[in-house]
């Protein structure tokens, strides 16, 4: 949902094109802009930009978003249409369209805008109902088209890909959501198991709360002004979360930013917002796709496949996973990241193998489209599977049980009353990453974890060194058996890949870090205790009492390499990535400085509570 | 704009290259080397080289350096690069012979090799010291170098610090001059291997796992040390566990590791060690430099200084402190910067020529003056300025307490906790997650960690922040620190490291045209400075000697104790708008060994003995931890 990225993935977009391709667009394309008009009378603006070349008819490639369709002139060209270099040098009929109430779009835009299933008159509209009228549209009035219309879009705009989908027009015949916003209290941008991502969406709303008063060509500015230098001093200083509404900053300025304190719990305002429960009975071929290291809509991405695949198992619906930070799949390039070395262009791969030959297939007839099921790109191994299933049928579960001195085994603990314990001070929480930064570190999500272990607030366990390769495909899940002494906490459990003493760090200058001993993140999730038993129903925790506390992680497909050792670090917080929890149950968007106290927390591990990761291992 | 500045670079490093090897040239054009055995009172001979001018129209004095780090390289027709790569050049331009000697028992010298040697005030017949060392060799070279003005100057840095502060006390007529750099000075008290008890166990071990070893015989080579297999000190100091564990792999043949594990204390031992102890009728004009960064030795220059200056009231005795690691001034950096931190000039070069340079050139060739160099030039970091002082400490200073309030407050204001009844702050010191003395993963001790950013530390639990609120004039401390800690620890031992630090306003910059004109080091990570929390002094006290350094004794569980010490000396300017910062732990790691937290001998007890302790700082009516700041009021 980060506008910045875009701009910077575009940029580099941008430079790596030749200086003869810059005008590529202008040379090749006409470009119109229009509002079209919804059921209920609302005008969408819209841009399409038609290939010159009329001696054959084209297929609509859409993209629908709340970032700005602009270039708004019609003299203005962008450097690039569409998803891919490729595509745009293919041909189609690229359009671009301002979402409802977003930008020189007329309406009123809604957070995720609720899918209405049984629509009665035209009024009932929804991001569905605005992508048919629009498809109807542009199949009536733009020329030399093929009758076919696909959509693509990355985040914000993956969901809205997604939407077009139950009950969608039937000259739509292909979709991508990529990185899509699915379901943000269980996964996405804003909450990852009911705890808020405060550093993202404190940041992000300043820009995206932004109101207007009418169709804007831009916004008059951010919502607050703050020039953030250290992000984990700037928010440990806010105190709170009712202090994010102070004058100086949101001050009930941003209706977005009051619904996400308002709605704390899994309520109706968030399930009306899990587009997941409507993608029953799709026949539109879909390729989703995501990034193993995308910091935003990973749960997207994978829970929308997911989705589709149980409510619409005759569906042509295909998975592709790389090795991305958000959208970083729509990069020129994508070799490194972070300490990673992917040895190959993985971008490029997914845009010319993948998702040109998509659109090429389902939108033209033009060639074939053999992509398995499932593509998706191992880290440690650092290469491209392709599975009949994901997760692939041959991926077991295999426990893996907390044990005394630190150890991570696959036997059961058989002693008593065994426990670490650490105490978790919401005023000096453990930080997400290491060092100073103004915004959100992107590497996080692979970064050495070492700086955490060594706190006396982060627990560990680990194997021994591996005696041969293990693959992992597929979902994690935990199970931890905790007490604490307050009445409500995060359990933050990271799955990390420890490198030998004796690896080597690569000579290319790219990183100054040694890789010997490295701690590499390989997932991560946080889940707020009090939403243990349910999401909508939160429940105290009983002080000193243990629970259960269990939850999923992300899915991964990684190698962990012979000598290699698989740890596991608990924590309580994980901050300023995600807000603070009081460790007392109460509202946390209402709790004041002194509510957030020390407490003590255990993690057993004995015959009787035996917290323990379940991974999903490649036979 | 990055490649233009990349250009300067590789223009100023090609001009440097040039001028290099144009000295180069000359040195070799205009000087010639020997290399002699120099004969000692006790039959040993000790290697020494000579690097002479050609010119013999005039007399020339002679700079002489004791080392066992080698006088390498080895060979008449080998000149040392320090000659013409250092700001050395200017004293070969001069006219000066330069003398270079292994000490006894070191690389090409015969003899035994002793650490830290005791001096002999009382030496009979053959007996020798270092000091009688640099007699005998002064002796020899103002009799049989040719061309000398039997006029000799002593310098070094370090190590050949400690041997110049001896070569002062060789009485040897002369010798008129000596320059004590970063002397090594108290090896248990503050430099190098011990701070006020506590064991500096990374420094040590790999310091003596190499240099401990000894020769069978005279050598050019130097013995390699442990080599680690890890690219992380803190997981190998920490895996390595208790100092028992270190010991094993030094073997018994590291006799100074021996003697370090047989003196916990400072015993009698230590104190023949302490060249404090020795420094009366000092004749020759003295010159003691230090960096204010040290972290080896920056306690030996403040405190050999006061030490002469105690003990010698006609003796001519200067000191001089700028904003160096350990050795910057000498040629190993130009004193523009540490680590994060800039001090806006080229320090080092200030130094070279206007201190050193006519030092030596008033008292060995009898030119120029030494009226503008005051008894004391100490640079401010903070405000980036050189200061003159007529004394050190400076009568300008006053003593003012800082006290510890409750919210992390720090105040002026005695009134604060006047009506605060039992207030503390606590944490849980847990060996097994000891503090780390530094941000990012890496081998080496680093030099930079004397002015890093403190933000790190103050994110975890085991650490306790203070600050004040943002000054609003800015607030110079020149001299001694003392921390009055009012604590109370549940187990029978511990350490206290307090931290003084200068937190940088949020909007603070450093001004880009002010950038160093040479290329700063390649860092891990640039660190924004709006809010940087720079260390400005840091120092460890182990708590069992809190009463005596002789006579170490155990805490009594949870009773309220007082641990008061002194921190090495400052001299910072905290400028209004910043804000004075303090932070306390009971780790530094592995920069310090791990304190076992029970009052057991450290050096020889087990893994399972390392045990957490919950430590609380007092800030009440009755038991009020404070700071005692040397602030020096106005220029």
């Amino acid at each position: 949902m980060n506008k910045l990225f875009f701009s910077i993935c575009c940029f580099v977009t941008l430079q790596s094109s030749a200086q003869d391709q810059r005008n590529f667009v202008k040379e090749n394309y006409t470009k119109t802009d229009t509002l079209i008009r919804m059921r209920d009378g609302v005008k969408l603006y819209t841009v399409i930009y038609i290939p010159k070349d009329q001696s054959q008819a084209y297929p609509f490639l859409i993209e629908r978003t709340p970032y700005s369709a602009g270039p708004y002139s019609s003299r203005n060209f962008p450097q690039r249409v569409g998803p891919n270099e490729g595509l745009m040098k293919e041909k189609y009929i690229f359009v671009y369209q301002d979402v409802r109430g977003r930008y020189m779009s007329e309406g009123t835009n809604l957070e995720v805008t609720p899918y209405i299933a049984n629509k009665k008159n035209k009024t009932d509209i929804d991001e569905g109902s605005d992508t048919y009228d629009t498809v109807d549209w542009l199949l009536k009035n733009v020329p030399h088209n093929n009758g076919r219309a696909g959509l693509s879009g990355i985040s914000y705009p993956g969901f809205y890909a997604t939407a077009c989908l139950p009950g969608a027009h039937p000259a739509i015949k292909a979709v991508s959501p990529q990185a899509p916003v699915t379901d943000e209290f269980i996964g996405d941008d804003a909450n990852h198991n009911g705890a808020f991502f405060l550093l993202d969406n404190f940041s992000f709303m300043n820009y995206f709360g932004a109101e207007r008063s009418g169709p804007v060509e831009d916004y008059s500015g951010l919502v607050f002004s703050e020039d953030i230098k250290d992000a984990y001093q700037f928010h440990l200083k806010m105190g709170n979360i009712k202090n994010t509404n102070s004058e100086k900053y949101y001050n009930h300025k941003s209706v977005l930013w009051d619904e996400y304190l308002q709605h704390d719990t899994y309520d109706a305002f968030w399930k009306a917002r899990n587009i997941r429960t409507h993608l029953k009975n799709i026949s539109i071929p879909v390729l989703v796709v995501g990034g193993w290291f995308d910091a935003e809509d990973l749960f997207g991405a994978l829970h929308t496949y997911e989705a589709i695949e149980k409510q619409s198992p005759a569906n042509n619906n295909r998975l592709v996973m790389g090795p991305w930070t958000h959208g970083a799949w729509a990069s020129p390039s994508w070799t490194k990241f972070a300490t990673h070395n992917f040895g190959s262009n993985t971008s490029k791969y997914f845009q010319d193998s993948l998702e040109t030959t998509f659109f090429n297939f389902y939108l033209k007839d033009k060639g074939t489209f053999t992509a398995s099921e499932a593509t998706v790109f191992e880290t440690g191994s650092n290469q491209w599977k392709n599975y009949e299933n994901w997760p692939p049928k041959n991926s077991t579960t295999v426990s893996y049980f907390f044990n005394e001195k630190q150890q991570l085994s696959l036997k059961k603990p058989v002693s008593k009353n065994k426990y670490e314990e650490y105490i978790s001070d919401p005023n000096q929480p453990v930080p997400y990453t290491n060092g100073v930064f103004s915004g959100r570190n992107n590497e996080y999500m692979a970064e050495d974890q070492r700086f955490a272990a060594i706190r006396p607030d982060v627990i560990y366990f680990k194997t021994d060194e591996l005696d041969e390769d293990l693959t992992l495909a597929g979902r994690i899940s935990v199970d931890l058996l905790v007490s604490t002494t307050g009445t409500d906490a995060d359990f933050i459990v990271k799955l990390i890949d420890v490198l030998p003493d004796t690896a080597s760090t690569p000579k290319d200058g790219s990183n100054s870090l040694s890789m010997a001993g490295l701690q590499r993140l390989v997932r991560a999730e946080v889940m707020r205790g009090k939403f243990r038993n349910s999401y909508e129903t939160p429940s105290a925790f009983v002080p000193n009492k243990i629970a259960e506390v269990k939850f999923d992680l992300n899915d991964v497909a990684h190698t962990f390499k012979k000598g290699h050792k698989i740890m596991v670090q608990v924590q309580s917080s994980w901050f300023p990535l995600v807000d603070r929890n009081p460790q007392k149950f109460m509202r946390i968007p209402e709790a004041s400085n002194s509510d957030f106290k020390k407490a003590t927390i255990r993690i057993y591990h004995d015959a009787v509570n035996a917290s323990k990761i379940v991974l999903p291992v490649l036979k | 704009m990055k490649k233009y500045l990349t250009l300067i670079v590789f223009t100023i490093c090609l001009l440097q290259l040039t001028a290099q090897n144009k000295d180069s040239i000359w040195v070799t054009e205009n000087y010639y080397k020997i290399e002699r055995m120099l004969p000692m009172r006790d039959g040993i001979h000790l290697f020494t080289a000579f690097y002479i001018p050609k010119d013999t129209g005039t007399k020339h004095p002679i700079l002489f350096n004791r080392t066992p780090y080698a006088c390498a390289p080895y060979g008449e027709d080998k000149m040392n690069r320090s000659l013409y790569q250092t700001y050395w050049i200017n004293y070969l331009k001069e006219g000066y012979i330069i003398a270079i000697q292994d000490v006894r028992g070191k690389y090409m010298s015969e003899g035994e090799f002793i650490d830290v040697r005791p001096f002999n005030s009382n030496k009979k017949g053959k007996e020798i010291d270092e000091a009688s060392d640099t007699y005998d060799a002064i002796e020899w070279m103002t009799n049989n170098i040719p061309g000398n003005n039997k006029r000799v100057g002593v310098f070094g840095i370090s190590y050949p610090g400690f041997y110049s502060t001896m070569a002062a006390l060789s009485n040897h007529p002369a010798l008129k001059a000596v320059s004590p750099q970063a002397p090594v000075t108290d090896w248990f008290q503050g430099d190098d291997f011990h701070h006020n008890g506590a064991f500096m166990i990374m420094d040590g071990f790999s310091f003596y796992s190499g240099f401990g070893k000894a020769r069978a015989k005279p050598t050019i080579y130097s013995s390699p040390g442990f080599e680690i297999s890890s690219a992380d000190n803190y997981d190998f100091y920490l895996k390595t566990g208790a100092i028992k564990n270190f010991s094993k792999i030094m073997g018994d043949s590291i006799a100074f590791w021996n003697h370090l594990m047989k003196h916990p204390n400072n015993d009698d031992w230590w104190k023949a060690r302490n060249s404090r102890n020795f420094v009366t009728n000092i004749k020759p004009a003295m010159l003691v430099v230090g960096g204010l960064f040290d972290a080896e030795d920056c306690f030996g220059a403040w405190n050999l200084y006061k030490a002469l200056e105690e003990k010698n009231k006609n003796t001519d005795i200067r000191l001089v402190m700028g904003p160096w690691f350990h050795g910057a001034w000498g040629g190993g950096s130009d004193g523009s910067y540490l680590g994060n931190i800039r001090f806006e000039s080229k320090t080092s070069e200030y130094y070279q020529k206007n201190i050193e340079i006519p030092f030596f050139n008033f008292y060995l060739k009898l030119i120029g003056t030494v009226r503008d160099i005051s008894e004391a030039t100490i640079f401010f970091s903070g405000e980036n300025q050189w200061r003159k002082f007529q004394q050190w400490p400076s009568s300008k200073v006053e003593y003012k307490n800082l006290f510890l309030g409750e919210n992390n407050q720090l105040t002026f204001d005695e009134s604060t906790s006047k009506n605060i009844t039992g207030s503390f702050s606590e944490y849980i010191s847990d060996p097994a997650h000891p503090v780390p003395y530094t941000e990012d993963v890496h081998l080496d001790r680093t030099r930079e960690y004397m002015t890093d950013d403190q933000r790190f530390a103050g994110r975890r639990t085991d650490v306790l922040s203070f600050s004040t609120a943002i000054l609003q004039e800015d607030i110079s401390l020149g001299g001694l620190l003392v921390a009055d800690l009012i604590t109370s620890i549940s187990t029978t031992d511990a350490d206290f490291v307090v931290k003084l630090i200068d937190v940088f306003p949020d909007d603070f910059k450093y001004d880009e045209a002010a950038l160093p004109t040479t290329p700063m080091e390649k860092l891990e990570r640039t660190v924004p400075m709006a809010g940087y929390q720079m260390l400005v002094r840091g120092e460890i006290m182990r708590g069992r000697y809190r009463n005596s350094f002789e006579k170490p004794e155990a805490f009594v569980p949870d009773k309220i104790t007082e641990v008061k010490y002194t921190l090495p000396d400052v001299a910072h300017t905290f400028k209004k708008g910043h804000r004075l910062m303090i932070q306390i732990q009971s780790s530094w790691f592995p920069l310090a060994d791990r304190n076992p937290q029970q009052f057991i001998d450290i050096y020889h007890c087990d893994d399972s003995d390392f045990k957490k302790a919950t430590i609380k700082i007092y800030h009440n009516n009755i038991n009020q931890t404070k700071f005692i700041l040397p602030i020096i009021k106005n220029k």
